[in-house]
Formats: structure tokens, sequence, C-alpha cells
């Protein structure tokens, strides 16, 4: 804008030189106009006074000559220039018409009338001559004056064209810079509109709006990335409470699952003790019986199943003594033995001094021992060998009980061995091998060798407890 | 929209910016700040006055620019008066308060020579440009002699041809200088070509440009025997080449031109012509002032200045060119 004045003041300061110019141009024309004037007033009084001889001629032909020599300048210095050299030319040309002129009034005094004749026709030359070296110069000076004028108006022209562009350029590049302004705050509140409406519809993995801005949009678009941080913050950890809370409703469900199961099977228990009372009194009962009657062999057999029935009533601890639990699977497999007398014989492989020094889950040993007789020997007519195996390998005591039967198929190997809570009232086969296997688990949840199954087509199957004697059983519900 | 946004400021800056340096340029360089040299006024000394004919031939035009480079560094200024159009003013001169004239007379003009005389008288010195019609203790002659000019004619003529030559000489109105003394040149013809020179006729053009051909035409019916036209003039030199490739006469008539137009030195180069006289516009006008300088300053210079001429013939002419 500044400049815009500085030009316009320019274009101002030159009108006013170019006025002066026109104004010493009009003064310089006047002078000339004045010369011209004051030679014409001198040329006719002096035609009226060489042809009339009229003293009122003369006085007016003295006084302008007087007043011509009067108004010529005595300075007429060269200028290399061609108006101010014809100007000269002007002056010294008058100077000799006024010496001219006087010679002439001289000549008619004393009415030397060729001379004087000759003399006003030679003067007459010389005033038409000078007269149109006046309407030369002022020509001249007209024509250089258009010229100046002209020059003035281009550059007039060139300035205003130039003033108008430049007022243009300052609005667009005012307006560009308001635009670029405007653009600086909107363009982080759309992305903050943006933001808002992903971050109402759940979506929280965004960037931080960080496009820069006037200090107040900053400090906005810095608190929004806060809050949806601070909201993501708080999702997470919604997100992660309703996980332990879940977790805690899992084991809720799972413990009272538990103790559900473990009243269930206390009634199971307490229901399976008043049968086995009876049956063993009644079984004694027998014994004596038998014995009275001489029947040795019945009596053997009722003493058996009466010793196992006592292992089973007796024996409510979770863990028995290995000697314990081996003398219940040996009278539940005499009692068989009667049974099948020619098909089934058991191998025992037991270090004694083990049997006192450790113990085993109860109830382990019958059911292995019984599930071998029952499925392994199932429609065989040869001999069924059963192995009970007992070592301790340090720290481990290792149960084995091997039958060389038909086997276990692989995919009933992998389905036994999958750890797993059973629901009793679900399956029959509870108190079997998948209820020796499952307690065993329970027994040693970190010890994921704890049972073993090796079984081949044909060849037979061995399924070994290995008892870690260093970890304490899992009893405690 | 967002990267136009981001350059449009820097856009508009730059163009603002460049708006405004061209803006202060225009301000600074306009004479009404820095006014031209030219423009200024400068007092002199002398004002010397030079009467020249109303021709606008390249010639004259040289001439004045000497003339006027001479001043930018002499204290002097000069004024051109048209000696056709104003002879009134050299009348005047007397009366004028001027130092000294250069004056580019024409011949025998008893006008002119009256006029030369009464200033003499006023004590104004006077420089002839190239014609010296008249002789006084008070007027001095630049210009080239015309009898050198004769001597590098005849060096042109005698290529022409061998044995005997004919030649027809053009003076002309429209350079005066030949004219004045023209026996000067036909006297240094004759003193290069000698007994070759078998017959020589001289005649002149008008002020009228097409004169030469006109003239062509009739001294080839009239003097069928000549062998090589001499011009003294460019603009004769031009119409004559024409006139005479217009009669099939190219190789049998062989011209000698004047001047140094570029149509001229094609002509030469096609071997249309013998060759050219060139004289020194530039250095006669500068010497002029020079002359007329060292006059009012000094009181004396010399009376008579050779500005000298060249001769430029098909050999020559790959010269003038590098």
């Amino acid at each position: 804008m500044g400049f815009t004045f500085v030009s316009f003041g320019f274009i101002f300061m030159n009108s006013l030189k170019i006025q002066e110019i026109a104004d010493q141009r009009f003064a310089d024309e006047q002078f000339l106009h004045e010369l011209s004037v004051q030679l014409r007033d001198i040329q006719e009084p002096l035609e009226a006074y060489l042809s009339t001889f009229s003293s009122s001629s003369l006085s007016q032909l003295l006084f302008a000559t007087e007043t011509l020599r009067e108004a010529l300048p005595d300075e007429r210095p060269i200028y290399n220039d061609f108006s101010e050299l014809m100007r000269r030319d002007i002056y010294f040309l008058m100077d000799t018409y006024l010496l001219r002129v006087d010679l002439l009034v001289d000549q008619k005094r004393g009415r030397k009338v060729s001379s004087y004749t000759q003399g006003f026709e030679e003067l007459s030359i010389l005033y038409n001559y000078i007269v149109e070296r006046i309407d030369e110069v002022s020509l001249r000076g007209f024509r250089n004056q258009l010229g100046e004028y002209r020059n003035f108006l281009v550059l007039f022209r060139k300035m205003q064209m130039y003033s108008l562009l430049l007022i243009m350029l300052i609005m667009a590049l005012a307006f560009s810079i308001l635009m670029k302004n405007v653009n600086t705050i909107s363009k982080p509140l759309f992305e903050l509109s943006g933001m808002a409406a992903q971050i109402s519809s759940g979506n929280l993995d965004l960037p931080d709006i960080n496009t820069p801005s006037v200090k107040e949009i900053n400090h906005v678009s810095m608190a929004f990335n806060d809050m949806k941080k601070s909201i993501a913050h708080y999702i997470e950890e919604l997100k992660k409470q309703k996980n332990i809370e879940q977790q805690i409703m899992t084991e809720r469900v799972r413990n009272l699952k538990m103790e559900q199961l473990l009243k269930r099977m206390e009634l199971y228990t307490m229901q399976a003790q008043m049968n086995p009372h009876f049956l063993f009194n009644t079984l004694n009962t027998g014994v004596q019986l038998a014995i009275v009657e001489k029947a040795e062999k019945t009596a053997d057999f009722m003493e058996n199943l009466a010793a196992l029935f006592r292992y089973n009533i007796r024996e409510k601890k979770f863990f028995v003594s290995l000697r314990h639990e081996v003398e219940g699977m040996q009278s539940y497999f005499n009692i068989l033995k009667i049974r099948f007398p020619h098909s089934l014989s058991l191998i025992m492989d037991v270090q004694e001094e083990l049997l006192d020094r450790y113990s085993a889950p109860v109830m382990v040993l019958q059911p292995l021992v019984e599930n071998s007789i029952l499925h392994a020997f199932k429609d065989r007519e040869r001999l069924g060998t059963v192995t009970l195996s007992i070592r301790y390998e340090n720290p481990f005591l290792r149960i084995s009980v091997k039958d060389d039967g038909v086997g276990i198929p692989e995919k009933t190997v992998k389905a036994l061995l999958t750890p797993h809570t059973h629901d009793y009232q679900l399956s029959s086969k509870v108190m079997g091998l998948e209820n020796v296997i499952q307690r065993c688990y329970f027994f040693y949840p970190d010890e994921q060798n704890v049972i073993e199954i090796n079984s081949n087509n044909d060849l037979g199957t061995e399924i070994i407890i290995n008892i870690n004697t260093e970890v304490e059983p899992c009893i405690e519900f | 929209m967002h990267r136009f946004l981001k350059i449009a400021p820097l856009v508009f800056a730059t163009i603002a910016l460049f708006l405004v340096v061209l803006t202060l340029r225009l301000m600074f360089l306009s004479p009404f700040v820095s006014p031209r040299e030219e423009d200024t006024l400068k007092e002199k000394s002398f004002h010397f006055a030079f009467f020249l004919p109303s021709s606008q031939y390249p010639f004259f035009q040289t001439l004045k620019e000497g003339a006027l480079n001479a001043t930018e560094n002499m204290d002097c200024s000069i004024s051109f008066h048209d000696l056709d159009s104003d002879p009134l003013s050299l009348d005047m001169v007397p009366y004028s308060g001027v130092d000294g004239i250069g004056i580019y007379a024409p011949v025998d003009d008893e006008y002119i020579r009256k006029a030369l005389g009464h200033i003499a008288q006023a004590g104004i010195p006077i420089v002839q440009i190239e014609n010296e019609v008249l002789r006084d203790e008070t007027t001095f002659f630049i210009g080239t002699n015309n009898f050198e000019s004769g001597k590098a004619i005849g060096s042109l003529a005698e290529d022409a041809k061998l044995g005997l030559l004919n030649i027809a000489l053009i003076y002309s109105d429209k350079n005066p200088g030949f004219l004045s003394e023209g026996n000067l040149v036909e006297m240094g013809l004759v003193t290069v070509l000698g007994p070759r020179l078998n017959h020589l006729i001289t005649d002149r053009t008008s002020s009228n440009p097409l004169d030469g051909e006109r003239l062509t035409y009739e001294l080839m019916l009239e003097a069928p025997s000549i062998d090589i036209i001499v011009l003294t003039n460019p603009m004769d030199t031009l119409v004559t080449v024409q006139a005479v490739i217009d009669l099939n006469l190219v190789g049998e008539v062989q011209i000698i031109g004047f001047g140094d137009d570029p149509t001229i030195m094609e002509y030469i180069e096609k071997g249309l012509l013998l060759g050219t006289i060139v004289r020194n516009p530039h250095r006669i006008g500068f010497s002029a002032v020079m002359a007329l300088q060292e006059i009012s300053t000094m009181g004396y210079t010399s009376a008579y200045v050779d500005t000298g001429l060249s001769v430029i013939s098909p050999k020559t002419i790959g010269r003038i060119h590098d």
C-alpha cells in the first residue's frame, strides 16, 4: 500500500514537473511573442516615419526600439540545443535589426532616399526572417513540449497500469494469506470432527491430530488427543476387569460343580457303605456256614470276597499304603481266579520294602486289573497274564499293570489321557480305567506324565502310574 | 487446493515484488528523474552553423553524425541549415552571432558565392566541404582530393580489359564535390591510364535520383563503344547497373561506382561492378568541426585537409567483410 502511495506521489511530482516545464515553455513562448509584437511595433511606425516623416511616428519608433533593446537579454549563452541556438540567433538578428533601424532613421534625416529605400527593403527581409525564425522556434518548442507531454503520458499510463496491477496483486496476496490462515484453522477442526465421528462409532485406533494451527486450536487438538487416549485406556481397563470377572465367574461355576460332585460322591459313598456292610456281614455268615458245612473252596471264595468288601468299605482315605492297595487287588484277583482257574495268571514283580514305605491313591490297582480282565482278555480262550510291577526310580514310584491282551486302540488311548471332569450321571464306566486316570490327574495336576499307556494291537497294554514322591498330592478342596 | 493455498501467497508476493522492482526501475529511469545526457543543456563557447544540401543521401546523414560526434568532445555547438530550402539563413550568418560555418556548396552558384563573400568579409571562418567555391584567407577546405579520386578510378579501370579504353565519366549534381574541380578527376584518370585512355566522355546527371538510368540509355545509343562507365554518386551507380543489365551489356560495359551502399557491395560481389570509390563522410564532418574549433580557439588551421578515400573491388571486398 505504501508503495502505491509512492507511485502516486511520483506521478504527482512528475505532473508538477511537467506543469513547470509547460510553464517555462509558455513563458518562453510568451517572451518570443512579445518580442515579435515589439518588432512589429517598430516595423509599422518605421514604415510610417519613412513615408510621412512624422514626429509622432518617430517618437513611437524610438520608444519601441528602446523597449525592444531593453527586452533583449544581455547574456546569450550557447547551448547544445538547436532551439536555444536559434533563440540566440534571433537575439543577434534583433540587435542587427535595431542597428539598421537607427541607420535608416539617420538616412531619413539625411534625406538619403536611395539608401533608406534600399535599406528598408533589406530590413523588411530581415524582419520577415526574424518573424519566421520566431515562429519556427515557437513551433519547435511546442513540438518538444508535446513530445515531453507524450512521454509523461506514456510514463503516467505505465505507472497507473503497474499500480493497478500491484493493487490487484496485493489484494490477491491478502486473500490468499487469509485463505491460508482460514485453512490452518479449519483443517484441524475438520480433522477433529472426523476423529469425533470415528470415536463415536467406536474406533479408537486413530492417529493423533498434529496439524499445526493457531495456539488455541493446537490446545484443543492436544486435549482431544489426550481425551482419545484416556477413553481408550478406560475401555482397555474395563475390558481387563470384565475378563477378570468372567474368569472369577468361570472359577465359581467350576467350584460349584466340584462341590456338587463332591456332595454327590459323598452320597454315593454313603449309599455304597450301607450295602457293603450288609453284604459283608452276610458274607461272613456265609463263610462260617461254608466252614460248618466243610465247603472249603466256597469258604475260601467268600473269604476273599469278604476281604475285598472290607477293603472297599474301610479305606476312606484318598491315599493308602501300597501294601493295602496290593492286598485289595490280590483279593479281587483271587475271586476271579476261583472263577477262571485256568485262564488267568497274575505275576507280581513287587519290591517288598516299597509296600510299606510309599502310598498310592486308593482303588487304582483293582480297577486296572479289572480293566485288563474285562477288556483285554475278552473272547479269549488261552491264558491271560497280568503283571503287576512296582519300582522306585528316584524320585518316581512306577506302578505298572501290564497285560498281554488285545490292546487299546490309539484313539481310545488319546481320549483316556485327556484330562477332564466327568459327570457320573452320564457314564456308568466312571469307576473303571477312566476313573483311575482322571483321579491321578486330579491328585497330580502339574505332572503331565503321571499316567502312561503303552498299547500295541494284539500285544497287550501297559498302564504305568508315575508318582513323584517329592510332590505332595493335591488332596485339598 | 491445500497445496495451492500454501504456494499462492509466495507466488503473489514474488510477482508483486517483481512489479515493485519494475515500477521503481521505471521511476528512476524516467527522464523526469534521470534525464538523459543528450537532453541536458550544456553551455558551450562557440556556435558553428553547417549548411548542407537538402539531400537525404546517407553521405550527408553520416557527415552530420560525424559533426555531432565532434561536438560531444569539443567546446562548441552546431546547427544544421538546409541550403536548398533556406538559403536566406546563409545571408543572415553575419548577423546571427555564429562563430563559424561549414558549407557543402553546389557548383557555380553565384548567390552562394556572394553570400560566402559577405560572411568572409564579416570575418567569420568558413570551412568548405568537398567543394571549394570561394578561395579566401578566411576559407578552408575539408574533403577528398579529386585528383587522387581520378587516380583511384584509373587504377580500377586498368584492370577492366587490355588495350585501349573508352571511358564515360558521369558527374552528378547529387555530388557536386566532384564537379567543382572536375578536371582534377580527369587529370588523375589520365595520369594513371596514359595512352591507354582512348576516349573520355564526360556527362552530368541532375539531382533526380533516376536520371542516371536515362543517361546510360542515351550513352549506349550514342556511344556504343564505351568500355567503362564511371559514376560519382551512389544512386546513379545503382540505376546504371540496372540499365546495363536491362540492356544485356553485362561484361561488355564495365561500371565503376561510387559509395558503399549494401546493394553496391552486393553488385561488386556478383561481379556487376568493377569497383567503387568510397569517401569517408563521418571523417569529413568530424574534421570540419575540428577545423572550425581550431580556428576559433587558436586562430588558424590547415587550409586544406584531405579526408582520404578507399577503393573497394572484388579483390578487396573480402577484407571489408572481415
